[in-house]
């Protein structure tokens, strides 16, 4: 008679995202009824350990205090006594291959070199695959450039640790906050940001004994939890397309165990790959319902023993909550007490899994290093070489800190460039002109440059439209929009402007009534159209049909002498450079309507709004080009595009000069380092990283700050002071020293105010 | 009396046959469309649900069913004929309203879709709930069969010969895997388009192959 199968399974978690264990438990013992089976796990709260279906239980401490090298002993002694393992856990499985580098015949896990294969997000072996991986960046490289990254990907990315974890970050406070918190749990700075792929999720298990495929099949998720996780799904088998490579890929990595591809159905079809699991998934036992036991061929290769068929009783499967009776031996543990203040119990990884985690980093720092295009040395952001220049100009013992540095020769550069593309777009039948938002800095220096490179003036109120006329312009160089515009009274140009753009239907018919009376003169009369499909307060909404009638009514009222525009601002640094094209393509669509709907023809088009310097000045003209030529193709009578750039021509045209006041070292490498800037003068910092330089004060070098433990806390006594966090200083920095805040032209610039001065 | 009783008994044969084929009801019932005054109410109506829709799409793809209408739009109830300026400002429109309005969009977004009609299973109970609620608002329940319902969608080409059903008052895709039988599911489908797809054999469906024009049974 041969000897009862002893088989250990760990990752019996049972929450909200459950692990595998008790699924390939019950498929286990349907298969092997008289096996004895042992459920592993290293926190009595983890209520799998209750199942019915487990001969016993072998409870370990958690992971922070288990001694694991008396642990790996006692697991080297059972898979050597005959028992078999099955690793439920991602962690737990990379602890075993550390173990056993080469495998072990009765453990049912991947090798070492086979989990270096599998680092997400690359997924090096799973390139043969019929799958896509979807674009990532390592967070090694600098805050300049993540942030890059999510504007390219409209703020739809994803921020993922090295192992699991995954944070949705759709701006930048919320991106810095997601990699504190990762880096912490994970105890890595190592991590990614990584694009959303929309689609329909699906999975294919597979199980694998020394490198041979033994089964897998494809499920879909048919419902699925708040947290995204599976709750039902259908089971196929897979297709040979993709059941062929992957036969190949299971024998290029010797895999042995469980494994799950995680990925995404995209509308058109595509397959796009978001990780591989070494272990089973946890609906393992929905598919052994359908008739694919993969736990049971596992132990079947491993041991020879012959399971009891599996009965398929269909393709589908769901979940259900049960109660379970609690083990005599393993009473229920007291719920921990809640902070004090705070508001539940934290109950978050009971075994203690990031401690694991933290102590396989610390053994091996480079056992699953994030593979990529990270080298894990932290890029540095690079400064234009016009902006050291401009910095060279500065006698900076003559600066009285904090200042704003206007960058002229920067500034120069940025507004030429401009003026040139606008002129390359040009055609013979569509003039492309630039437009200087007064509102993203009013400095004179600024407007006059605008002036002196043929932008137009786009003003919110009738005293930007003053300064604009103070330094030069003439009214029918200036384009007048807003719900404000008319703020202050009595300081209408009395000569004709070029523009004005309505937000509101009655401010449309006002603009009507004035036009009539005379009391306004302007080449142009438009409306700004309020973006349906993304919250914004400005323009005339188009979310339903009867708003639009009005619209189109209103615009019939529009005097057939005065020229009709259409003005759509949209800030692309804050919905993405993509978002931002696919709103231009859409407004098209809704002009072209409004054409249809009211026989005006539209002669202007003013666009633009917040777009990041680097995605105008150093993005794909030809994508400009393309924008100009699909205007003209669907709104034919169009003669002018104002692009309207915002705070792009701004921001890099200052900097801020502060200086440090005092640094504190704390433990653990933190410090704190008070500034006599301040939020008051950078009141972006939270939208955007700034690049920023120290001056040694002894070379006078300029020295890049990098990424690290300092947090510069601003001179203003309020909390959330924080001028800059996680920077670190250049050795030798002390009190005094000049720091310069690069990018702070724009906003930060016009938006800053005076607090603390006395 | 003899040729009169095989009449008689042909014909029960035919009923038979009908009871038996779950599309027979609906055999000669087209698919719905809006229709339209002529008028600027039903061409600014029109533009807005176009341009809508293109720019629902956030820049998702162009084949992405367009979810936001079922937001917008609930299931119910609806009197025919509907114009277009009627059935865009309207809380609620039935499965035919959604299906024509969808079909329109998916057009307009330049992809190739096709009406399609659905005979699909329920229950009795569910049945009886719907034939109260449409009695009640004095629209028609020819839609309900007992425990079978007409229902409508649309069928997207997606590739040379393959298509998708959308179910535009669900708001989603209609499972090709799915058993056809039970509870919610689809027991036959036409899909309204002219022309020879998969080389006579219809249009590819997961698994299966659906002539156009004609109803196709699971």
């Amino acid at each position: 008679m041969p000897a009862q199968i002893r088989i250990y399974v760990s990752g019996l978690y049972c929450g909200g995202n459950p692990q595998p264990g008790v699924g390939i438990v019950r498929s286990l013992r349907a298969a092997f009824p008289s096996s004895k089976i042992v459920g592993v796990e290293y926190s009595n709260r983890v209520s799998g350990i209750h199942w019915e279906g487990l001969d016993d239980v072998w409870l370990q401490r958690p992971w922070d205090e288990l001694d694991l090298d008396i642990y790996a002993e006692r697991v080297r002694e059972l898979v050597g006594g005959g028992a078999l393992w099955i690793s439920g856990s991602d962690l737990e499985a990379m602890w075993l291959a550390s173990i056993f580098p080469e495998g072990h015949p009765n453990l049912l896990a991947p090798p070492m070199q086979a989990l270096k294969r599998i680092t997400k997000p690359e997924v090096l072996g799973a390139k043969e695959l019929p799958v896509k991986i979807p674009t990532f960046i390592s967070t090694d490289h600098s805050d300049w450039d993540l942030h890059a990254f999510c504007r390219q990907h409209n703020w739809r990315v994803w921020l993922k640790g090295p192992y699991y974890d995954a944070a949705r970050t759709p701006s930048w406070d919320v991106f810095e906050a997601a990699r504190n918190a990762l880096s912490k749990v994970w105890a890595t700075q190592r991590l990614f940001l990584q694009a959303h792929v929309s689609g329909y999720e699906e999975s294919v298990m597979l199980s694998a004994y020394k490198g041979e495929l033994l089964g897998a099949v494809s499920m879909r998720k048919r419902d699925i939890t708040p947290e995204g996780k599976t709750w039902a799904g259908d089971v196929t088998e897979v297709p040979d397309e993709f059941l062929v490579p992957l036969r190949r890929m299971v024998k290029a990595l010797n895999w042995t165990g469980g494994g799950e591809l995680e990925m995404v159905r995209d509308a058109a079809g595509e397959l796009w790959l978001l990780e591989m699991n070494p272990r089973f998934p946890a609906w393992v036992h929905g598919a052994t319902l359908a008739g694919h036991n993969l736990p049971a061929l596992l132990v079947q290769a491993a041991t020879g023993a012959i399971p009891k068929p599996s009965i398929a009783h269909g393709e589908e499967f769901t979940r259900v909550v049960l109660e379970v009776p609690v083990r005599k031996d393993f009473p229920l543990p007291p719920l921990p007490e809640p902070f004090a203040g705070a508001v539940g119990h934290s109950m978050k990884h009971p075994s203690g899994l990031p401690a694991l985690a933290e102590r396989l980093q610390e053994s091996n720092p480079h056992m699953l290093e994030v593979i990529g295009d990270g080298d894990g040395t932290e890029q540095v952001a690079k400064i234009p070489e016009t902006m050291m220049q401009d910095l060279g100009s500065y006698d900076f013992a003559q600066v009285q800190t904090p200042e704003f540095l206007f960058m002229e020769s920067t500034a120069a550069s940025l507004f030429k460039r401009a003026s040139e593309r606008a002129h390359r777009l040009s055609t013979n039948e569509v003039q492309v002109i630039t437009g200087y938002s007064i509102k993203t800095n009013p400095d004179a220096r600024l407007i006059k440059l605008a002036l002196d490179n043929g932008f137009l003036a786009e003003c919110i109120s009738l005293a930007e439209a003053q300064k604009a006329l103070e330094v030069g312009f003439r009214p029918d160089q200036v384009i007048l929009n807003g719900p404000g515009k008319w703020w202050p009274e009595g300081l209408m140009p009395t000569e004709q402007m070029h523009a004005v753009f309505c937000d509101s239907v009655a401010d449309l018919d006002r603009c009507v009534a004035a036009l009539a009376s005379g009391e306004m003169k302007s080449k142009h009369v438009g409306i700004r159209i309020r973006t349906p499909n993304i919250r914004s307060r400005f323009g005339i909404p188009l979310d339903s049909p009867a708003t639009f009638a009005k619209l189109v009514e209103a615009v019939k009222r529009l005097p057939t002498d005065t020229a009709f525009g259409v003005h759509f601002h949209m800030a692309s640094a804050n919905v993405g450079v993509a978002q931002w094209w696919h709103l231009f393509e859409s407004i098209l669509k809704w002009c072209r309507a409004i054409e249809k709907l009211t026989e005006r023809d539209i002669e202007m088009l003013d666009m633009g709004g917040g777009w990041f310097p680097d995605d105008v000045h150093d993005g794909d003209e030809d994508k400009f080009a393309k924008a100009v030529e699909t205007a003209r193709a669907v709104l034919p009578n169009v003669r002018q595009i104002a692009s309207e750039p915002g705070k792009a021509m701004a921001q890099p045209s200052m900097a801020l000069a502060m200086r440090v006041l005092e640094i504190q070292e704390h433990e653990d490498d933190y410090v704190e380092a008070v500034v006599d800037g301040s939020i008051a003068e950078l009141p972006m910092y939270f939208f955007y990283p700034h690049r920023m330089l120290r001056q040694c004060g002894e070379t006078g070098e300029w020295q890049p700050l990098k990424r690290g433990k300092t947090h510069l806390m601003g001179r203003l006594c309020m909390e959330h002071d924080i001028v800059a966090a996680n920077v670190q200083l250049p050795e030798g920095t002390r009190a005094g020293d000049l720091l310069i805040f690069c990018d702070a032209g724009g906003y930060d610039r016009s938006m800053s105010y005076v607090f603390g001065r006395g | 009396m003899y040729l009169a009783g095989a009449e008689k008994r042909q014909d029960l044969i035919e009923r038979e046959a009908e009871r038996r084929s779950c599309s027979a009801k609906w055999q000669h019932f087209p698919f719905s469309t809006l229709s339209h005054h002529g008028e600027a109410c039903c061409d600014i109506a029109r533009e807005w649900l176009l341009a809508m829709d293109f720019a629902q799409l956030n820049g998702g793809d162009l084949l992405s069913g367009p979810r936001w209408m079922r937001q917008k739009y609930k299931w119910g109830p609806t009197a025919w004929p509907i114009h277009w300026c009627d059935a865009v400002e309207r809380d609620t429109l039935d499965c035919g309203a959604h299906a024509a309005i969808a079909h329109e969009a998916f057009r307009a977004r330049g992809v190739t879709s096709y009406p399609a009609q659905f005979v699909q299973q329920y229950s009795p109970d569910a049945t009886e709930q719907w034939q109260k609620k449409w009695s009640e608002d004095d629209v028609s329940c020819h839609w309900i069969d007992d425990g079978v319902i007409y229902h409508e969608g649309v069928a997207l080409l997606t590739g040379e010969d393959e298509v998708k059903l959308w179910d535009a008052s669900a708001g989603w895709w209609i499972n090709p895997r799915q058993q056809p039988h039970g509870y919610g599911s689809l027991l036959a489908v036409r899909i309204h388009a002219e022309g020879q797809f998969g080389v006579g054999d219809g249009f590819r469906w997961g698994e299966h192959r659906i002539k156009p024009g004609a109803w196709h049974e699971f």
